[in-house]
């Protein structure tokens, strides 16, 4: 005979080998039992089928408002002035700059932005979090990292350009999360037209356009893209 | 945003199917989760990183839950016969039948004593192990599995009879 409670856990994966390979024999022989074991199936498939759909649906502003808020607000970006040849060459040492503090990150990956995982630079924290969820085409207006272009690349994965003070670049979502394919200086200082989104990084819309597989995403096209996980296409 | 924000974040479709099956519909779910991240981001000193932040969260959606939402819950399931019976012979009538068959599933688990309805929560709806929603809730594992049957013999016989 088999208890109610047996059942229940054998029907939740909770019995061990001989434990299930017993149920299974009782119920092998045993319609009845059979039938109660299909009763509870039922029910999980029930629940599931009723609130499975709680976890698809889009999460209300206020709800992720209560996390997003609490980036620390960067001061906002100056008006947009032109910018002299001499800067793109200071943009362009910066990145070597940047070359040592992601080599500093190697070593003690616990902070800052990029990581290193199977030989990949990701992003990670903050600016993750920014290609996970941010859209360009809602974004605050002191929003720590400014998210540009969305597009898909000839491989088939979701790529964005980003630009926040310290760093600009270009991020693909691969299986392991943003894997950064190229980054160069950041806005800050007395460059902080980072504002202007998408193009405002040369050596960036470079890298996009060489990459991109057609048009650059639209924002319906990039609210279902977040939606969906940034999965490949 | 920190790892935690960050975190949080990736949870809240889950967290919020979780606060749907404790609460009683889904104004009262997002509430209950609202008032849970207010308390969490106070709390947050207290998480300690690489623990598991899912288990330390829903405990304190539960907890919301029992602290503040469900007393406001209760008052508020009170007036529900009232509007029923007054509906009864209208049009209105039948909307309130309709929309009980499309919810028989949230009307059976509003029916769950407390104790039966944050197990079947946990266990059937988000999928935790007996050991997992024991540890989470406090409570031994014989009296999370006893809850755990009765509040399906309850459940299957109220939704058979739906």
């Amino acid at each position: 005979m088999i208890d109610d409670e047996t059942l229940m856990a054998f029907v939740d994966g909770e019995l061990d080998e001989m434990g299930r390979a017993r149920v299974e024999r009782a119920a092998a022989g045993d319609p009845a039992l059979q039938a109660r074991i299909d009763r509870q199936r039922k029910l999980r498939a029930t629940l599931a089928a009723f609130y499975g759909p709680a976890a698809e649906e889009e999460v209300p502003e206020h709800l992720r408002a209560m996390l997003e808020s609490n980036v620390v607000a960067f001061p906002a970006a100056k008006p947009r002035t032109s910018r002299p040849l001499w800067q793109s060459v200071l943009a362009l040492a910066a990145t070597l700059v940047l070359g040592l503090a992601v080599g500093r990150t190697l070593l003690a990956p616990a902070a800052g932005p990029v990581g290193v995982e199977n030989g990949r630079m990701l992003a990670q924290g903050q600016l993750a979090a920014a290609l996970d969820t941010q859209l360009a085409s809602a974004q605050a207006p002191d929003a720590a990292t400014r998210i540009g272009t969305s597009f898909a690349a000839a491989d088939g994965r979701l790529c964005r350009t980003f630009e926040s003070a310290a760093m600009a670049g270009l991020a693909c979502r691969g299986d392991q999360g943003w894997q950064l394919m190229m980054t160069t200086a950041g806005s800050a200082g007395p460059r902080s037209d980072y504002r202007q989104a998408g193009s405002a990084n040369p050596l960036v819309a470079q890298a996009a356009q060489d990459l991109m597989a057609g048009e650059p995403l639209d924002a319906a096209a990039e609210r279902r893209a977040r939606d969906s996980g940034w999965r490949r296409r | 945003m920190q790892a935690f924000e960050r975190e949080l974040l990736t949870l809240l479709p889950r967290l919020r199917r979780f606060a749907r099956a404790l609460a009683r519909d889904a104004t009262d779910a997002d509430d209950l989760l609202q008032v849970a991240l207010e308390r969490a981001l106070k709390a947050r000193a207290q998480w300690a990183p690489g623990t598991r932040l899912d288990s330390w969260m829903m405990r304190i959606v539960r907890n919301c839950w029992i602290d503040e939402v469900r007393s406001r819950t209760r008052r508020a399931r009170t007036f529900v016969p009232e509007e029923e019976g007054a509906a009864i012979g209208s049009e209105a009538h039948r909307e309130v039948e309709l929309r009980a068959e499309l919810h028989a599933v949230e009307k059976a688990m509003n029916n769950l004593s407390d104790e039966q309805r944050e197990v079947i929560a946990l266990v059937l709806v988000e999928g935790l192990a007996y050991k997992e929603a024991a540890e989470l809730l406090e409570i031994p594992i014989g009296t999370l599995t006893s809850r755990l049957t009765r509040g399906r013999q309850a459940l299957a016989q109220m939704l058979e009879a739906a």
